[in-house]
């Protein structure tokens, strides 16, 4: 099939270029509730996803280029849906642009072949080996677990001479600590993603979550507080890199597509903060090349390599983020996607950082900052007051502020860490943050 | 009448789901064959782009064999009809079911239904859908200069859903759309941005925006260039209806999923028949409601579209289930058994979730407040099932001053308290009503179309 609609699209002189996307997907699913199995289940697919790059005209007459986009199931018409995509990128105008021309691709570790090896095997394993593992802490119940895995091929070939293929693993997994009985129970939900099994730690994050679980039954209430705030692991990694399957702040204000449409304050040369940076300078890259990293690619869906591109250096704009069609518009090389977050090691070891009274904000409700301004008002879901070599945990309040201005007064630790879209200090704090109790 | 309720393919395959039915009861106590496909295609213009973003579609076969204890699933790709029975067949075999008896597959039932529209997107061409959407962003950057971006969007969504099982052979073809306007302003401060939208399983005639709508869209994010930030503390907060969607979305929603129950997550659980709120309180999950964005003819698993109180008079009364859960928690049914995509598992999930209105006029309600807060948006809230915290972040707020609505703007509000305190501390409710739509996930996953909503709420809470 992926000869013919090549072929097709060949032969179709409205196109001027055009990119094939086939992915091939392979999933396994297993959902545990406390000593039981929920639900098995497989999934496969298959799809072909064609973009045509055409010439059009806008009702003035003046010539743009337009991009249609169709999805051809195995077996699909291949010439209707052609014609489809064709029909639409003649009426979409926009400013002329070209799609993606070949480049070197290095191919980036993204499958897992632990995984690849038996991967319903490896699914069992990895919730048994939770079990086990929650067996180490006596006062919290697991009482559901989710784990999938996912084997995806994905073959790109286009007109302009590009023709890569890469296979890639994710595997998410999601469970529940109880504590306490009846009305007084607690509890603390865990999701991660990761691409190879071994990145999970699941040694790590379940004593975390156990820990968390336990404290949750003795929290008290929030405290009404302003100074230093504490943040480590995957908290922190949402707070700089955003959700999983979302983007971050940093993210949105450095797409080239923000700067042309003039909704990003950010240029190049200048400082991304509005004031001055009180804390340690802030470094950071936006690097596709990270090997398991989650938005990690050999190449994206343009057929653009993938690059580590150092974005911000001592707080100023280096580069944006761009795909070929707005880098042609600003002038500049394309990036391609995002990638993860990296950011250097901080200077100070992580017990430094804690060595003064503070609070830690253990986890959030969700941290979702205004996704242009950067304020945020976000729910306390467990915290620790910090003093004298004793934690005392909380949970409620609101920590209030405004992310950049948290970023331009902040110390980061020595220690690193990965969490799936994240590689930088496994901790940070935040030297003037204002929780409302 | 309906007219192109199925694609070709599913209708061919439609009289050969009974056989595949047989096979999977041939082992298991309960079979079920769903055909789903779900399309959609977004549109997008602002000043500078136009796109045309068809989604990749989910088109397959889910395969579902039950004993009571689990729930297997098989999602395959496509609509093969040489390969349908050869499917049900590797599906069930070789895996051991406890054998329980036969499962209750519902009432013997055979119907077709198709949302009722006036101009269906289906037959209105891109170029005419294009058309109106750069009318819709002219007149919007018109309005004021100082705005940089007016980007207006469009999405039609169209799922096709034959269910059968032992009893039941029914089809569904449910069209939903919706439009949203985000309107960019810079100033010296900064950028920022507002946001308004229409949607409705309905077709392209929900979707107009008069001019006073979009002068006050353009006002309000004018407006936001100098709004100051609130200080943080308790507030008499008056919620437009859908802030108070999102207040009972995160509170009597999420946590009446019953699979929170199963999975011991829902503080509700401890709570049925117990006081929650106040007298006023009442809280429905309907996918019945006419023309709503998260309503359906029947779920994912057979069982038809009706209304669910929830909590009635501050009364928790009852939760929302799938076949799964109610099964193993010994309870009714409801209509709310819903799965992403063929690719995903069939949850309990909320439809349109509302509080039901009161007898007060708005003007009277907010006349109550001599010194409060009026959120009339989110951008987003969380659920927290188990410790009943609720966060709502409200894109804006105005003041309240002597019963009166002033122009100072807050922004942004969040809204945080302890539910029972919070649905407790309700002291007037507007006998107005409205509902607001967009996708709802479970963790970060499971998206579904829902709406929540209902009157205005006048409460007490914790804002910063």
């Amino acid at each position: 099939m992926f000869e013919k609609i090549k072929k097709s699209l060949q032969e179709n002189t409205d196109i001027k270029d055009w990119t094939i996307r086939h992915d091939i997907i392979h999933g396994f699913q297993q959902y545990e509730l406390k000593e039981s199995t929920e639900s098995v289940r497989e999934v496969n697919s298959e799809l072909y996803t064609i973009d045509v790059l055409c010439d059009s005209k806008n009702s003035e007459g003046k010539l743009g280029s337009g991009l249609g986009t169709v999805s051809i199931l195995p077996g699909g018409d291949i010439e209707s849906s052609l014609e489809d995509a064709v029909i639409t990128a003649k009426l979409v105008h926009n400013e002329p642009y070209d799609f993606a021309d070949p480049a070197a691709i290095s191919e980036i570790e993204l499958a897992d072949k632990e995984y690849l090896n038996d991967p319903a095997g490896e699914i069992q394993e990895v919730l048994d080996t939770l079990k086990k593992t929650t067996e180490s802490y006596p006062h919290v119940r697991l009482t559901a677990a989710e784990c999938f895995g996912q084997e995806k091929t994905a073959h790109l070939v286009s007109s302009k001479g590009i023709d890569a293929t890469q296979k890639t693993t994710q595997l998410y997994l999601q469970w529940v600590y109880i504590a306490g009985s009846g009305d007084e129970e607690v509890e603390t939900f865990a999701e991660v993603y990761r691409r190879r099994i071994s990145d999970l730690e699941l040694a790590e994050e379940a004593a975390l979550r156990a820990q968390y679980t336990s404290d949750l039954l003795e929290a008290e209430g929030p405290p009404s507080y302003e100074g230093p705030i504490f943040v480590q692991g995957p908290t922190l990694a949402v707070m700089i890199a955003g959700e999983m399957l979302a983007g971050s702040l940093i993210q949105t204000l450095s797409a080239a597509s923000l700067k042309y449409s003039g909704e990003t304050p950010w240029d190049i040369g200048k400082s991304i903060f509005r004031d001055e940076v009180k804390g340690d300078d802030f470094n950071l890259f936006a690097n596709r090349q990270l090997p398991y990293g989650i938005p990690s690619s050999s190449f994206d869906k343009e057929g653009i390599p993938a690059k580590r591109i150092e974005l911000i250096k001592d707080n100023k704009l280096e580069a944006f983020i761009a795909n070929q069609r707005f880098a042609d518009y600003l002038d500049m090389e394309p990036s391609g996607d995002f990638g993860s977050v990296e950011i250097p090691a901080g200077k100070v070891t992580q017990a430094d950082l804690q060595s003064k009274p503070h609070i830690e904000i253990a986890e959030y409700s969700w941290f979702n900052p205004n996704p242009i301004t950067g304020d945020f008002a976000c729910e306390i879901r467990l915290g620790y007051i910090v003093e004298d070599g004793k934690r005392k945990p909380f949970k409620g309040g609101m920590l209030v502020g405004n992310l950049l201005d948290a970023l331009a007064n902040m110390k980061w630790s020595k220690e690193t860490g990965f969490y799936g879209n994240y590689l930088g200090p496994k901790a940070a704090i935040f030297n003037n943050l204002k929780i409302a109790g | 009448m309906t007219k192109n309720l199925l694609t070709p393919e599913m209708a061919a395959l439609r009289p050969d789901l009974s056989e595949a039915v047989s096979i999977l009861e041939s082992k298991a106590p309960y079979g079920a064959v769903t055909l789903t496909s779900r399309e959609y295609t977004r549109y997008l213009v602002d000043n500078n782009q136009e796109a045309v973003n068809p989604g990749d579609p989910t088109e397959g076969v889910i395969f579902t064999a039950f004993d009571g204890h689990t729930m297997r699933d098989k999602g395959v790709g496509g609509f093969s009809k040489e390969h349908l029975l050869k499917e049900a067949k590797d599906f069930v075999s070789g895996i051991d079911f406890k054998q329980n008896g036969k499962l209750d597959p519902g009432k013997e039932r055979e119907a077709d239904f198709q949302t009722e529209m006036e101009n269906d997107p289906a037959e209105v061409s891109t170029q005419d859908k294009m058309d109106y959407l750069r009318e819709m962003n002219q007149r919007v950057k018109e309005i004021d200069s100082r705005i940089v971006n007016a980007r207006v969007s469009f999405l039609e969504m169209r799922e096709k859903t034959v269910f059968r099982n032992r009893t039941e052979n029914l089809a569904q073809d449910v069209q939903r759309v919706h439009m949203g306007i985000m309107v960019t302003a810079m100033g010296e401060k900064g950028v920022v941005f507002d946001f308004t939208s229409k949607c409705g399983c309905a077709g392209l005639e929900i979707l107009t925006f008069s001019d006073e709508e979009l002068e006050k869209l353009v006002r309000n994010a004018i407006g936001l260039l100098d709004a100051a930030r609130i200080e943080p503390g308790e507030y008499s907060v008056v919620t437009a209806p859908g802030v108070s969607g999102v207040i009972c979305h995160e509170s009597f929603g999420h946590g009446v999923e019953t699979d929170m129950f199963v999975k011991e997550r829902a503080k509700a659980a401890h709570y049925l028949g117990k006081r929650v709120g106040s007298d006023l309180v009442n809280i429905y999950d309907d996918p019945s409601y006419p023309g709503a964005f998260g309503s359906y003819f029947f779920d994912d698993e057979g069982l038809p579209a009706k209304s669910t109180q929830i909590v009635k008079d501050g009364i928790f009364v009852g939760g929302i289930t799938d076949l799964f859960s109610a099964t193993v928690l010994g309870i009714d049914r409801t209509p709310n058994g819903r799965r992403q995509d063929f690719s995903r598992k069939i949850y309990p999930r909320m439809t349109n979730t509302f509080f039901g209105s009161g007898d007060m006029p708005l003007d009277e309600l907010i006349g109550q407040v001599d010194d409060g807060i009026y959120i009339p948006k989110i951008s987003s809230g969380m659920e927290d099932p188990k410790g009943w915290g609720i966060q709502v972040s409200g894109h804006y707020g105005f003041e309240i001053k002597n019963g009166v609505l002033t122009d100072k703007m807050y922004a942004p509000v969040g809204l945080t308290g302890y539910v029972p305190d919070v649905l407790e501390s309700i002291s007037a409710v507007s006998n107005d009503f409205d509902l607001s739509g967009g996708f709802c996930g479970k963790g970060t996953k499971e998206t579904v179309p829902v709406t929540d909503g209902g009157p205005h709420l006048l409460l007490k809470a914790r804002l910063g």
